[in-house]
């Protein structure tokens, strides 16, 4: 699944920017299971084909209901040059039964470099 | 498919027709009006919204000044007062919004005022916390007419009785009442009254303005041309001129003025006694879910917070936009204070009406709500 661009984006009264992007392909439960790993989900499945939530504190969420082909995407403004290529290899390497250890390994060393910028 | 718009205390939606054509007529002719132009075609839109806008709140036209919005009107009128009452006290409120609360909060951390905020319970500040916090240097009182949180209006009239006997300057910030309740700035007896365009009288943003009673109360802060005078290199003392410089929103103040018009023409009684009806029917199908929590339930404009319990307001608000098209507001709607009290700073989401509401939307919003707020009981998962 690739992130193919934002069709808007706008400052949100929170703090935080906003950006809707388009996908390659429509949004699944699957996904939305395999981004547990990263941060929390919520999720009401009866919403629809299902409304879905992720948030990964300090770095983004994602919101999107399953079978649409946009996401709406919140990052935190602070530290959102460090997490944006980090947003599209989460898309880019969702794949069923892929070994999501480099990406874990990833999110390690950006978390250190948040830290530091939020201490 | 338009959308069910529900944030109208934000700006509201959609315009009357009428409003739409005089924005285009005003573009039409030259802008006519005194002092800058040998025109004389056309109309003085300007002095039409001026009357306009004295009749809505029963003073003379002399007494209304325009702004930008209602922002810029507090920031006149607190920065104005400030400049020459340096190091008094002022009075606020829990309710208010940051269009009040920035402006003192800045100047308090310049040195120029001390604050003391007066809190709310069941939606309204009593005017009795009010008086417990005047001392003897404090000089002004501003506050909401309305909350925008809450939609509940506050005893204002009450609370200039108190102020009016200590010489307390008193403004009242009436964004979210204009236009919905009939407002007569003599009867509330406030020194200054602050409205905008863009809200429930149904004109288009950048316009606003403010009464005030007696112009030397407050000191110009910003200073230029006024087409008047113009051989003085000071800024005229008369009232609008002292705070009006540099050339006006002309086609922004034709629409309010036809805004205006527009809402005498439907009454404002008549629209409070819709928004009341539509208000009290949306909260009586949220008391159908107990996990719609309403944050006030008595709103007399039309106004509405809540929560679903285990749902972020900003996934809630983003649901009812993306799957049923209907627009309303999340978060602390610029008013931190309220939020701090109501929920916990997490934020809210807001639905506000307008004369343009039909009942078929708020049903349609309700049973979406309703919809939400089952899901959200009965499925909601967290991993």
């Amino acid at each position: 699944m690739r992130l193919q661009g934002s069709i808007q984006h706008k400052s949100c009264a929170d703090g935080s920017y906003m950006k809707e992007y388009q996908i390659d392909e429509p949004l699944s439960k699957e996904f939305f299971e395999y981004l547990k790993y990263f941060g929390r989900v919520t999720t009401l499945e009866e919403m629809g084909d299902g409304y879905y939530n992720f948030e990964k504190p300090n770095w983004f969420s994602i919101k999107g209901f399953a079978g649409d082909t946009t996401v709406e995407v919140r990052f935190k403004r602070e530290t959102m040059e460090i997490t944006t290529d980090f947003l599209y290899s989460l898309f880019s390497s969702f794949k069923e039964g892929a070994d999501i250890a480099p990406l874990k390994e990833k999110e390690k060393f950006r978390q250190k470099r948040i830290d530091e910028l939020l201490k | 498919m338009p959308p069910i718009y529900l944030n109208n205390a934000a700006t509201s939606w959609p315009k009357p027709q009428s409003v739409k054509d005089v924005l285009a007529k005003s573009l039409e002719l030259p802008v006519f009006g005194s002092g800058r132009t040998t025109g004389t075609q056309g109309i003085d839109y300007v002095s039409l919204a001026r009357e306009k806008a004295a009749g809505l709140f029963s003073t003379e036209p002399e007494k209304i000044v325009f702004s930008q919005n209602a922002t810029d009107s507090l920031n006149t009128l607190i920065n104005g007062f400030l400049l020459k009452n340096k190091g008094c006290r002022a009075v606020t409120t829990a309710l208010d919004h940051n269009s009040v609360l920035r402006p003192l909060f800045e100047n308090q951390r310049a040195g120029n005022v001390a604050l003391d905020i007066a809190d709310f319970s069941s939606g309204k500040v009593s005017p009795d916390v009010i008086s417990e916090l005047i001392r003897k240097d404090t000089k002004l009182v501003v506050m909401s007419h309305a909350s925008n949180v809450l939609g509940s209006v506050q005893d204002v009239e009450a609370v200039s009785e108190i102020l009016h006997d200590k010489g307390i300057f008193f403004i009242v910030d009436g964004a979210q009442t204009a236009g919905h309740i009939n407002v007569d700035v003599e009867k509330i007896g406030c020194d200054a009254f602050v409205f905008t365009g863009h809200k429930a009288l149904l004109g288009v943003a950048g316009t606003g303005g403010f009464y005030l009673k007696d112009a030397d109360s407050i000191a110009p802060s910003r200073f230029g041309g006024t087409g008047t005078r113009s051989s003085e290199l000071y800024q005229p003392n008369e009232m609008p001129e002292k705070f009006e410089c540099g050339t006006q929103n002309v086609t922004g103040l034709a629409a309010l003025a036809e805004g205006i018009s527009y809402v005498e023409s439907l009454g404002i009684s008549e629209i409070h006694a819709r928004a009341k009806r539509q208000s009290e029917y949306l909260i009586s199908r949220f008391r159908e879910a107990e996990n719609i929590r309403v944050h006030y339930e008595m709103p007399e404009v039309p106004v509405i917070s809540f929560n679903i319990e285990g749902l972020s307001c900003e996934d809630v608000g983003f649901i009812l936009s993306r799957k049923y098209g209907i627009v309303t507001r999340t978060g602390l709607h610029c008013a931190p204070l309220v939020h701090e009290k109501i929920d916990g700073g997490a934020g809210s989401v807001r639905i506000s009406l307008s004369c343009f509401t039909t009942d078929e939307e708020c049903k349609t919003a309700a049973d979406a709500i309703l919809e939400i707020a089952k899901n959200a009981a009965s499925r909601l998962n967290s991993a």
